[in-house]
């Protein structure tokens, strides 16, 4: 009822927010239990040069989940692209840029295949995208012959993982660069419309005319380029090649864009909410180290963070929907 | 006395009043409509008096004795039943089951007493002249026979008051007439039926006195037999009809859109001129929709429109190409296929023009703005800013902004599916000027509504469409409401198909 609206604008405000409120809450935590970690801009930075890989998908998926889809294969991608990017480095520097340009091409080529078979066959996008992200697990084994394979070229490291004056992560800044290139894609272009327009109401998205495959395909493909993307910056902050370095991280790259307000429905969210999602993640990883737990005990407390917050935020937020 | 009373009330939502101080009355025996454009408190009283919502202040007593406020049950057992527009049936039952849920008799094993449940349903029907098989499915039977139980069901218990909220809105005129004769015999045996609806022709018809709302207050009680539909019009929009209801003059250019449907009947056609603003009449069930939609490239098996425009055949394989052959169509369901419910007014408004707003793939928000403004403003569009979120717009500015999303693509044939349905009056009459004025610029209008009214006021020719096929096609002069009813319906003597 439209005498309901003060209350649901200012609903959807906090909504807006309720993430970056969870963000600053979990800083807080910390800086009370360990000022000198949390209270440190440099192990603040380092948090986010940790985050960048996830942080850089979630981007990609973010826009994948605002038209109502979802890209499971991430983590597959982000492993072909580590082990791709290495063999053809082959730890020659000369090979550097070939290999990047290969790596991305693969990412796009994975996300345009997805897209596609999302886009002219009804299968779902979680079960599709499922299927083709162990298919792609199978083939990066198959062409590694089951053991990373290749060595970093000299230089792509010391370049990607060095701190500007000591303190500012290169890779840190490589997530914020390409955070921009998300958000420019999200706000100021028909693209970037388009997907709000389909994950709103994809049968009115039809009915006036926009291209829908077309919409699908570029989102799958951007989510495709942006995990090459994260898998090239992983391989910078680790340094060596693994079949399977981004296994199971689709799963933080979920549990990062649905924090940050990008819902499964669709047709809502957005990159800012979503890398606060990512930072909040990082955060509640460092406070359960800095508590000193045990790995699969901190496992268990970031599963709770994730339900909280997002409990939380639902209660801020969500429910008037 | 009269047998139900309110006295000051008034009902606030957050601040914003949805009724202001009112006064009213209504008696035993009498059928009472309650009209009143979109907003203007309605359904607001209707649902205080069903018990569905409490006033913020004022009282309400039944024959002299204050009404206790304790929710629809409550309500129900002081004596007043109401049915909503929305149903709320249990399709796998039969009747009688949905008319006793919850109230089943039972058997000494306390089991459902499927012979005492017969024997009463079959009661309850005799007695208000209710034809409806007790052991039917629900499910398998129509809006109008699904409605006949929603009223049995209301009746199954001792009801003073009977409210109806838009009853005829899906009902063809036989069924209405059927609905007609319940009411009245209601009236006789000394009920007081409540009657809300939109459509003021059957309020005159069906009433003895109507009581006016606008902005939340109470215009005036008046009896039927006094008024005219100009007098209501008034009345409810404070001021004479913006619009006489005549047609446009016929345009005198060449025949320009030939359109072939081909469906299982058979294969026919349909021609349009620039200019021309054709009805499409027919019942609930006749195909308008699904030939509408075919046009603008929603094709079905067995329910393809082609077109050609001035000899050259035009490309409605999909909504995008049918788009950019300059087909637009506003949809029946706004929900369904209209609204970008989550997005604001500029994006919706500019969802399918947005191309032409953009530069080398990037938007220009100003630009955005500035079309949709003009489009709009156009329409008479009203809203607080144009970055509110549409859902929170009042039906007919909601059906305003789907319709201006249609214009910014400049079509030269526009669809307009039931284009004032769930409108008020006032933004009725606009969306008639509108179409109008279109039309006078040059672009095919096929207006699909099941008011003959609508059609009457809009169209230059009306054609009548039964089960998938053209049967008549009339200029709007020599089209007379009766006559296309029958040939909707297939003439005197066959059933309806309805």
């Amino acid at each position: 009822m439209s005498a309901l609206a003060p209350n649901r604008i200012a609903r959807l405000r906090l909504d807006r927010w309720a993430i970056a409120l969870v963000l600053v809450a979990i800083y807080l935590v910390g800086l009370v239990l360990s000022p000198s970690a949390f209270g440190n801009p440099v192990y603040l930075l380092n948090t986010v040069r940790q985050v960048t890989p996830v942080g850089i998908a979630a981007i990609g998926v973010t826009m994948v989940m605002i038209i109502g889809g979802v890209d499971l294969s991430v983590g597959a991608v982000i492993s072909m692209t580590v082990v791709l990017s290495a063999a053809l480095m082959d730890g020659a520097a000369s090979n550097m840029p070939l290999a990047i340009a290969v790596a991305c091409c693969a990412g796009i080529l994975m996300g345009a295949i997805n897209g596609a078979l999302i886009a002219f066959s009804r299968v779902s996008p979680f079960i599709l995208t499922l299927g083709t992200g162990i298919a792609l697990i199978g083939l990066t084994q198959m062409f590694t012959g089951g053991t990373a394979r290749g060595a970093v070229a000299p230089g792509f490291r010391e370049v990607f993982n060095a701190r500007l004056g000591g303190t500012l992560p290169v890779l840190a800044l490589f997530l914020l660069g390409l955070t921009a290139v998300g958000l420019v894609i999200e706000k100021r272009t028909l693209l970037g419309r388009h997907l709000f327009l389909l994950g709103s109401n994809a049968q009115a998205a039809r009915l006036a005319g926009l291209p829908v495959r077309g919409i699908t395909i570029a989102a799958y493909t951007l989510s495709g380029l942006f995990a090459a993307l994260a898998g090239l910056a992983l391989l910078a902050r680790s340094g060596v090649s693994s079949t399977q370095a981004g296994q199971g991280m689709e799963f933080q790259v979920l549990a990062a864009v649905v924090l940050g307000g990008t819902t499964f429905e669709g047709g809502r969210g957005g990159i800012i909410g979503t890398v606060i999602g990512v930072l909040v993640l990082g955060l509640a990883f460092n406070l359960v180290n800095v508590m000193g737990l045990p790995y699969h005990a901190q496992l268990v407390v970031m599963g709770a963070i994730i339900i909280a917050a997002s409990a939380l935020y639902g209660q801020l937020g969500g429910a008037g929907n | 006395m009269p047998l139900l009373e309110a006295h000051n009330l008034s009902k606030h939502y957050a601040g914003v009043a949805a009724l202001t101080e009112v006064d009213f009355s209504a008696d035993a025996g009498e059928i009472h409509a309650l009209v009143g454009a979109n907003g203007a408190g309605k359904s607001t009283l209707m649902t205080i008096i069903a018990g569905a919502n409490t006033p913020s202040e004022g009282t309400l007593s039944l024959d002299g004795v204050p009404l206790r406020h304790g929710g629809p049950a409550a309500a129900q057992a002081q004596g007043i039943a109401t049915v909503y527009q929305e149903f709320s049936l249990v399709p796998h039952l039969s009747v009688a089951r949905n008319i006793f849920l919850g109230r089943e008799p039972v058997t000494r094993l306390g089991l459902v007493d499927r012979a005492g449940l017969i024997a009463q349903t079959c009661a309850l029907l005799d007695r208000f002249a209710i034809t409806l098989d007790p052991m039917a499915e629900v499910g398998t039977l129509s809006v109008a026979q699904q409605q006949m139980v929603e009223i049995a069901r209301a009746l199954s218990q001792p009801a003073r008051i009977l409210i109806l909220d838009e009853p005829t809105a899906v009902l063809s005129l036989a069924e209405q007439e059927n609905l007609f004769r319940i009411m009245r015999r209601l009236r006789a045996d000394g009920m007081l039926v409540l009657y809300v609806s939109h459509y003021l022709n059957e309020v005159l018809e069906i009433a003895d006195r109507i009581t006016v709302l606008r902005d939340g207050r109470i215009v005036g009680t008046r009896k039927a037999k006094d008024l005219q539909i100009s007098d209501l019009v008034q009345m409810m929009i404070g001021r004479d009809a913006p619009v006489a209801p005549t047609a446009a003059d016929s345009p005198e250019r060449a025949a320009n859109f030939v359109i072939t449907y081909a469906t299982h009947a058979g294969q026919q056609e349909l021609t349009m001129q620039a200019g021309e603003i054709v009805g499409l009449a027919g019942l609930v069930g006749a195909g308008r929709t699904t030939f509408g939609r075919a046009i603008a490239g929603l094709h079905r098996p067995g329910a393809i429109a082609t077109l050609t425009h001035e000899g050259a055949l035009l490309n409605n394989s999909t909504p995008r190409q049918a788009m950019r052959a300059g087909i637009a169509y506003l949809t029946e369901d706004r929900k369904k296929d209209g609204l970008f419910a989550g997005l604001d007014i500029v994006a919706n408004a500019t969802a399918a023009a947005l191309p032409r707003t953009t530069r080398g793939g990037f938007r220009r928000p100003q630009v955005e703005r500035a079309q949709a403004e003009a489009v709009l403003k156009r329409l008479h569009l009203v809203a607080a800013r144009l970055g509110m979120p549409v859902a929170q717009l009042s039906g007919g500015n909601q059906q305003k902004v789907v319709l201006g999303r249609a214009l910014m693509t400049e079509p030269r044939l526009l669809i307009c599916d039931e284009p004032t349905r769930g409108v008020d009056i006032g933004a009725k009459a606009e969306l008639h000027q509108i179409i109008r004025d279109l039309a006078a610029n040059g672009a095919a209008v096929l207006i699909i509504s099941s008011e003959f009214e609508e059609l009457q006021a809009l169209a230059h020719r009306i054609v009548v469409m039964r089960d998938r096929c053209f049967v008549a096609d009339l200029p709007v002069g020599q089209a007379d409401q009766q006559e296309m009813l029958i040939a909707a319906s297939g003439g005197p003597t066959e059933k309806e198909t309805a």
